[in-house]
């Protein structure tokens, strides 16, 4: 038994960082209709941004890891007005509804190399705000950061949510995504709002960067698959829900460990993958998603 | 008047091409290609190598080269990559006309480049791939001859060494394989079984996982159940810094023995106070017990100054150190730099090479390209951020 529970606290801190990225994916599809697929890369840089002030690779610490998080933030969202503005903004402007997508892995690309440049390819250590020896919970081993790493994700879904609903940039946030047109119509700056929308998503996935990082290895090339198992929560939960992404990165995350252990590690990606292929198949918006109908 | 001016200048520019080509001739330098990662997870071990080769080269050309002639190096950075490594060996083939090449980080690498080596009847000295396959890719009776040799500790005699360790000298009888899903790591694990199955013990555990995996639980519960006692690894250093930290993680300790990764610096940092204890066959330990060594460790020291002293891969470093040692003894005896007459002279060495890792008598034949014997090896072990011998 401790050993089932053990699997799932590990795939429970997996599954959330899935969450908090998928979640990115959702805020720029809920008001723009376009996602940034260099979501795991705003996570990497993000990671790399907080080590750079947080540890010792660029003649720091210059300040504590808990100090470095609003800033890595705010790093976020310029990262990701930059991306709006230079890979997105054009092809929502022209209607062209594919442009984005290759601008945005275009962006990825580079910003990848940036990072390798700058932070060199090797993977990093980054030191743990807290220690790193685990405590038991009915015979699990649970360490400190990765319960950080679950009330983390789950407090930032939670202040965009409240944002969304109680303020009144959130409302427009809201009225943009439900309806571009009229939004625009009733003296909603819809274009601020998609910018608005990237900032948030990249701030988040830099928030993810640095939740994650204590507990693996930080490196130019450690976002590419987190991005990538993080878009198959994404549409396996709904790109509409929040919720959805919640549940899809458990699924993924609890999926995996315990096919690892079950089944074989060599297998321990294939169930969230056949389940990614069935959600298409049976319910292509996703478990809670809203099946939007699009008119040709 | 301008006219007469440009003959001038063009007949003295003429006589000056016409020299250069003459000393161009006369100390034409020989070529040798070095390939390797210099960047990513395998780095480490790509730049010490390299910086070897660069020390003994640079040593040879200050004793004025072989045969008279400088050796130059033409580096190209395989990133660990198959099919990097392939259009590097078409390049260095074709365009640098390589007279011999250097290097070979990954077993992966190694076995998809080689064939154009083995085409072109060019000699290739692979002074850190494992891979037991490496040097059997081209053997008789398929092939009449066979240009790849190596300076490093074959799998078979590491997983030999591993398996010693582990069951003959601390008498664990169950242990677990972790093995990374790259050739390297698979054709590892197989090696292991083998050595296990001649002492008759299977493994309790043998788990894989991917390069770049962040989680190791599910292959550590998997061990931990089964009672494994100790883990016998064969992985890079990043991830074999996982399965160190992992084991924090579940709150587990057992010792670490595995392939000679285990002492590579991205092992070491970011496993830290994890990584104690852990033990790995070594062909080379930077203590310097020996004159020739400690002076192979303070050039090194002083040319590349790594961080804290501490050679990225000291083995690395000091087998593409000999390499080059071997490679300039057989031009020196074959007297020419053409493929057949070097490979002839590497399988009939007269000469004794005095290296940092051993010295080489006699150490290829027709039939054997291994150059590091069952024996040489010793076993290494983390200690506090080094590689220290085994006590």
């Amino acid at each position: 038994m401790d050993i089932f529970l053990q699997l799932t606290f590990s795939g429970i801190a997996l599954g959330m960082i899935y969450a908090v990225i998928a979640f990115g994916y959702q805020l720029t599809f809920a008001t723009s209709g376009t996602l940034n697929f260099g979501q795991g890369e705003a996570l990497m840089l993000g990671a790399l941004v907080g080590l750079s002030l947080a540890g010792g690779v660029m003649g720091g610490p210059y300040l504590n890891y808990w100090l470095m998080i609003p800033l890595v933030m705010l790093f976020g969202a310029l990262q990701g007005v930059v991306v709006e503005r230079i890979g997105v903004r054009p092809s929502i402007k022209t209607k062209n509804e594919f442009g984005w997508i290759m601008s945005t892995i275009a962006l990825a690309i580079i910003f990848k190399n940036v990072a390798e440049n700058i932070w060199g390819k090797d993977d990093l250590t980054f030191p743990s705000p807290v220690p790193a020896a685990p405590f038991q919970i009915f015979g699990a081993n649970v360490q400190i950061m990765q319960v950080i790493v679950v009330l983390g994700a789950l407090a930032m879904m939670l202040a965009v949510e409240m944002f969304n609903r109680k303020s009144i940039y959130g409302k427009a946030v809201v009225a943009t995504a439900n309806d571009s047109d009229a939004a625009g119509l009733m003296g909603i700056n819809t274009g601020q709002v998609v910018t608005f929308s990237y900032a948030l998503s990249s701030a988040t996935a830099a928030f993810a960067g640095v939740l994650v990082a204590p507990l693996t290895l930080t490196g130019a090339t450690m976002g590419t698959a987190l991005g990538l198992k993080a878009f198959a929560v994404a549409i396996i939960g709904g790109l509409t829900s929040g919720v959805g992404a919640i549940v899809g990165g458990l699924i993924l995350g609890i999926a995996e460990t315990l096919t690892g252990y079950y089944i074989s590690t060599g297998y321990k990606e294939v169930p969230g993958l056949l389940l990614l292929l069935l959600v298409l198949a049976i319910k292509p918006s996703g478990l809670f998603g809203k099946t939007t109908i699009k008119k040709v | 008047m301008k006219i007469q001016m440009k003959f001038k200048s063009l007949g003295l520019s003429a006589a000056v091409a016409a020299m250069l080509s003459v000393s161009a001739w006369a100390a034409d330098p020989i070529k040798v290609g070095v390939s390797g990662p210099f960047t990513g997870g395998s780095a480490p071990m790509g730049v010490s190598m390299r910086d070897g080769v660069k020390l003994a080269v640079s040593e040879i050309n200050a004793k004025g080269g072989v045969m008279g002639r400088q050796i130059v190096i033409v580096e190209r950075d395989d990133e660990a990559k198959n099919e990097r490594g392939v259009q590097i060996a078409q390049e260095l083939i074709n365009k640098e006309k390589v007279v011999a090449t250097l290097g070979f980080i990954n077993t992966g690498v190694s076995l998809a480049s080689q064939r154009f080596y083995q085409e072109a009847k060019i000699p290739v000295m692979n002074n850190v791939a494992t891979g037991s396959a490496v040097t059997k890719q081209f053997v008789a009776p398929e092939h009449a001859e066979n240009y790849i040799f190596r300076n490093a500790a074959a799998d078979t005699i590491q997983s030999a060494m591993i398996v010693e360790e582990a069951i003959g000298k601390r008498k664990f009888t169950k242990v677990a394989i972790l093995a990374d899903s790259t050739n390297y790591g698979q054709l590892g694990r197989e090696d292991l079984e083998k050595a296990l199955d001649k002492k008759g013990v299977k493994a309790v555990a043998v788990e894989k996982f991917n390069v770049k995996d962040v989680d190791m639980t599910a292959q550590l519960l998997k061990a931990k159940q089964a009672g494994a006692e100790a883990l016998l690894t064969y992985a890079i250093g990043p991830e074999l810094a996982q399965i160190a930290n992992g084991m924090e993680k579940l709150n587990w300790k057992v010792p670490m023995i595995g392939s000679w990764t285990l002492s590579m610096g991205n092992f070491i940092d970011n496993a830290g106070k994890n990584g104690n204890g852990a033990m790995m066959p070594q062909t080379f330990i930077q203590d310097g017990n020996t004159p020739k060594r400690k002076a192979f460790i303070d050039a090194y020291v002083k040319a590349y100054n790594p961080a804290n002293g501490r050679i990225p891969s000291p083995v690395s470093a000091a087998q593409g150190y000999d390499s080059v040692y071997l490679l300039a003894a057989a031009i020196k005896q074959a007297g020419t730099t053409d493929g057949a007459k070097v490979r002839e002279a590497l399988e009939s060495l007269k000469e004794k090479v005095d290296g940092v890792v051993a010295t080489y008598d006699k150490p290829f034949s027709k039939d054997d390209h291994e150059a590091i014997k069952m024996g040489m090896p010793v076993m290494g072990q983390v200690n506090e951020g080094r590689v220290v011998a085994a006590k």
